[in-house]
């Protein structure tokens, strides 16, 4: 991968991290993990004035961040039994709202009693609600089918929350944007492969990247590695419990419904329908793996989702299904309930000082993704302890870059930018509406040479064709708007192919097999994928 | 309610309008027996890149298809070119090159021609349009790749440098460029591969198009173009701009839609027109019409209504899972989508696909199995019905687009359909 380091200077004249060249980089905060609590972690840290690195072994956004449900909780799921994670949700929710309005859909929740949950569930709901401060609503069953009217009609109540739905990638991206404007460097595809320890203090990482092994030292590293958490801890001589507790979803390709749609009862597996862009997501379960990185989706799970999407909206089972995916919550817990269920959403920040005698070290584990930058915030705070400073955290109140305007996006908007750009413009991928334009400057942006990357930024390939007709047109721009050799272009092609495959395979029939064959024809039948020129390194890789 | 369309028997419906339906339809009108195509959609060949493949790859790649096919076809008993002699696969060949006005099909069994992909992979083709035959990599020195600008189906620059790459792993000395031109387009970024056809079938924009290219091309260069070099006037465009330019040109297929495909697609049904076959076109076979026990026709469904047609021939030409002849539901069961009849697919329990996107998936040769007649057979290996022959993918055991075998299966099984039933007919 040639994604370079994206740093800029400092604008806002804020100390940027020092050295490089020689294989080494000093700076205030060295933080692990480029998922949204380690994007959100560097924002902060840059904002209160520290000189920020993150490390990330992948693209940003490529653990669990980039492989979960899309839903900007109200709260809601948890008032009954998490009220702690419930109040954390609501008080995020607001704040979200206010700063990153342009990476969140205004879609609004709906709690609804189906005839397999308790009824009596949604007094309780309803009182969590208010004790936690979430706003509720209860509708009729005639009001929310005229909202909803693909629901379940034998829905018995239905109850209106402030649920949304959010664009992990561009929040995450915004961050980075916004990091980087204060100073911090950001470092995709850098793996920390050890912690530095100098005596019973942790001074910064070792990392591999594409130009080889650099040294970061820091005054106060911050492992923010999600369900990875644990081995970042371990590399330093410290043991963190994070369970890795797996979630499977499941993606039509259509929007069978506008809002976010929960089951009114306790957390259960395949309970909520999320809409997200142009698809509908079901999920999700939850079940313990031994390690975050290896772990197999069966048919029986996925039939599960159906099953669950039926109940919620007849018909589900018959709908064209795209694609399933997994992520793995991290899940802290030092010591307690053997089911993830029981283990509480709420986060906490870890100073390894006061419990394993490791100075300088913090792990911010737990929480959710709609709780990122409470985590962020309290994360930089105890690191605020370390360095013995006091900086107050500003993230509540500065907007991320492009947001601030109460401007939610909506699904048809990509749709009005199109139509002002018609005669000017080609479009890339039909499915998701991606103009030449934004994928020119997605590549450029980015000096990505993966299309998975462009993939996250833009929802390249994320439609009903599933790449189909998008991969080779996208392959032939980014190997002329980069200086790629075709080599290298080949195997990007190749690697998104297969990329794509990983999510399709599981679950292929019906309709989405049909689409999944044409696509065949064309990359194997009409372009000969099969044969392309590979440099021999990388036919090995593929 | 079902009603009946017509009370005459046809002598023949045919199911599906890609290669093989068209192919078994025309030779039986030709022939003047009675025959009703019916099909859901104008069919995969609008997605063809319209060269007729017999055998590029099994497993390694091959030069002869005739030489090749004896061995292939005892290691893969079920494939369906087991059914297909030589004499046959090369009289449907002949057939063909007679049937398409536009332009000549080149080519035999006995060759294979490399000719560039638009990703620029030489890939192996049996017979082809003319105007694509002069791609052959063997018979070229220096090639300029010409991209159009408004296109964005067809990228030049890593044509040409994968081209060059695979003609050096080959041990050939080939120079390939890029050429970005930039015809006019009024004003529009954005054209697709048939509205450039059309546009090519004017004397002006070609004129525009030669001019550009006078200027760029250097001496000796061939030239690559997409393949959108007109639609029914493709032989005229096609000579003149070679003799305005003065170097050889040819066609290179693109993405979908496709314009050979689509050329040849309207060569058959004119023919098909002409012969006086009958076209439904949006109906779709739902299950067979049995009376006293035998197979007397086929139930249609056209939106909502559904009408029986009776033949006392049916060719089954709906395609594989790619056109919904075979269907497969969650958990791998499948069917044969018209007439319900056996489909050879995966053991239960067997993985329906491999984890590797490029790996050989076990679903990949689902199909009918069919006898030396093109009958369907059962698990028993006998036929099912004795009038109804399956030609093109709906048949199994192939993987056509590995093998780069497609348009070869299609046109030669329907072609071997029509005339099972033209020997029954006498
Ligand atoms: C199925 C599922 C559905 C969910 N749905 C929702 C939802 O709807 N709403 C919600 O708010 N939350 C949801 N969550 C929770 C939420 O997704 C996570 O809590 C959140 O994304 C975690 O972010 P993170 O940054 O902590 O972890 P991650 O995104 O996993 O980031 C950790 C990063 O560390 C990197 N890393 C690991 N090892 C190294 C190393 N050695 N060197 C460098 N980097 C390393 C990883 O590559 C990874 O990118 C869901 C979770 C799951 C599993």
């Amino acid at each position: 991968m040639t994604s370079a380091a994206i740093s800029s200077a400092s604008a806002a004249g804020q100390p940027a991290p020092a050295g490089r060249a020689d294989g080494r980089i000093d700076c205030d905060v060295l933080v692990i993990g480029g998922g949204s609590t380690g994007a959100g972690v560097a924002r902060d840290a840059a904002m209160r004035g520290f000189s920020t690195v993150l490390v990330e072994r992948a693209d940003m956004a490529t653990g669990t961040t980039g492989r979960f449900h899309g839903l900007l909780h109200s709260g809601g799921r948890y008032v009954v039994k998490d009220p702690k994670a419930a109040q954390e949700c609501i008080g995020e929710n607001i704040i979200l709202r206010r700063i990153a309005d342009d990476c969140i859909e205004d879609t609004g929740g709906l709690f609804v009693t189906t005839p397999i949950d308790d009824p009596g569930y949604a007094d309780r709901f309803i009182q969590g609600c208010k004790a936690t401060g979430i706003e509720v609503q209860e509708i009729g069953v005639a009001e929310a089918l005229r909202r909803e009217p693909r629901l379940n009609p034998r829905i018995s109540r239905a109850l209106v929350v402030p649920d949304a739905t959010v664009d992990a990638w561009k929040m995450v991206w915004s961050c980075v944007r916004s990091a980087t404007q204060y100073g911090a460097t950001v470092l995709p595809y850098h793996e920390v492969i050890s912690v530095i320890r100098d005596g019973s203090r942790v001074a910064g990482a070792v990392v591999r990247g594409p130009g080889g092994e650099l040294r970061i030292r820091a005054e106060v590293v911050i492992n923010a590695a999600g369900a990875w958490a644990g081995k970042i801890a371990a590399m330093a001589g410290c043991e963190v419990k994070v369970r890795p507790g797996k979630g499977i979803m499941v993606a039509t390709n259509h929007r069978l419904v506008n809002t976010v749609v929960n089951r009114c009862e306790m957390p259960a597996d395949g309970d909520i329908l999320v809409p997200i862009r142009t698809v509908s997501v079901i999920g999700t379960t939850d079940t313990l793996v031994d390690d975050p990185d290896d772990w197999p989706i069966s048919r029986q799970e996925i039939d599960e989702m159906l099953t669950a999407g039926e109940n919620l909206v007849p018909g589900f089972r018959e709908s064209r299904t795209l694609r399933v995916w997994g992520g793995v919550r991290p899940l802290f817990q030092d010591e307690g309930p053997a089911e993830t269920r029981d283990v509480t959403r709420a986060h906490a920040v870890l100073d390894h000082r006061a419990r394993d005698g490791v100075e300088a070290f913090l792990t911010i584990t737990g929480g959710k993704f709609c709780t990122y930058r409470l985590m962020a915030q309290d994360a930089v705070d105890a690191a605020c302890g370390v360095l013995g400073t006091s900086r107050p955290c500003r993230t509540a109140d500065e907007p991320l870059p492009d947001s601030g305007e109460q401007k939610f996006y909506r699904i048809g908007s990509r749709l009005a930018g199109r139509e002002r750009t018609l005669h000017d413009e080609q479009l890339i991928c039909e499915c998701e509406l991606v103009r030449r334009g934004a994928l020119e400057e997605a590549i450029a942006r980015r000096g990505a040479a993966s299309l998975d990357d462009i993939r996250r930024a833009l929802r390249l390939g994320m439609g009903p064709c599933q790449g189909g007709f998008c991969t080779y047109r996208a392959t032939g721009i980014l190997h002329q708007a980069t200086n790629l050799s075709a080599a290298e272009a080949n195997r990007a092609l190749l690697e998104f192919l297969q990329e794509r495959w990983k999510g399709l395979h599981p679950l292929l029939h019906g309709d989405q097999l049909r689409q999944a064959w044409l696509d065949d024809w064309i990359f194997q039948g009409v372009l000969d994928v099969e044969h392309l020129p590979l440099a021999e390194q990388e036919r090995a890789r593929v | 309610m079902t009603a009946q369309a017509g009370t005459r028997a046809a002598d023949a419906v045919v199911l599906g309008a890609g290669m093989a339906g068209l192919t078994a339809a025309v030779r039986l009108a030709e022939a003047g027996l009675r025959v009703v195509t019916v099909a859901k959609g104008l069919g995969s060949l609008r997605l063809a890149p319209a060269t007729i493949d017999i055998l590029g790859y099994g497993p390694g790649r091959v030069d002869s298809p005739a030489e090749a096919l004896p061995a292939f076809v005892a290691a893969h008993p079920h494939h369906p070119y087991a059914a297909v002699t030589p004499g046959a696969l090369a009289d449907s060949l002949r057939w063909l090159a007679g049937h398409v006005d536009a332009y000549a099909y080149v080519g035999d069994a006995s060759a294979n021609m490399l000719l560039p992909t638009a990703i620029g992979v030489p890939r192996p083709s049996a017979v082809v349009p003319e105007t694509m035959a002069g791609g052959d990599i063997r018979s070229l020195r220096c090639v300029a790749i010409a991209g159009l600008r408004a296109l964005k189906d067809f990228h030049p620059a890593l044509a040409a440098e994968n081209l060059r790459a695979a003609a050096a792993a080959g041990g050939l000395a080939l120079d390939a460029r890029p050429v970005l031109l930039s015809p006019p387009t009024d004003g529009e970024a954005d054209v697709g591969t048939l509205s450039f056809a059309r546009r090519f079938e004017d004397p002006g924009f070609r004129g525009a198009v030669a001019a550009e290219l006078r200027a760029a091309l250097r001496d000796e260069e061939a030239v690559g173009f997409p393949a959108v070099l007109g639609f029914d006037q493709v032989r005229s465009v096609w000579t003149e701009l070679q003799e305005a330019i003065g170097r050889p040109v040819f066609e290179i297929p693109t993405m979908p839609p496709s314009v050979p495909g689509m050329r040849l697609a309207r060569a058959l049904q004119e023919r098909l027109r002409r012969a006086g076959g009958r076209f439904v076109l949006g109906a779709q076979a739902v299950g067979p019409e049995i009376r006293d026990g035998r197979l007397a026709g086929v139930r249609i469904r056209a939106g909502t209504r559904e009408t029986v047609r009776l033949a006392r021939w049916i060719v089954l030409a709906t395609g594989g899972l790619a056109s919904g002849g075979i269907e497969v539901e969650l958990g791998g069961a499948a069917r044969e989508s018209a007439l319900g009849l056996p489909v050879f697919g995966p053991d239960p329990g067997e993985p329906a696909f491999l984890p590797g996107y490029l790996d050989e998936h076990p679903m990949g040769t689902i199909g009918l199995r069919v006898d030396a007649r093109l009958r369907p057979v059962g698990r028993d290996g006998e036929p099912v019905r004795q009038n109804v022959l399956a030609a093109g993918a709906v048949i199994g055991g192939a993987r056509p687009w590995r093998e780069k075998s497609g348009d070869g299966i299609s046109l030669s099984t329907g072609y071997l359909a029509a005339g099972t039933i033209l020997e029954d007919a006498g």
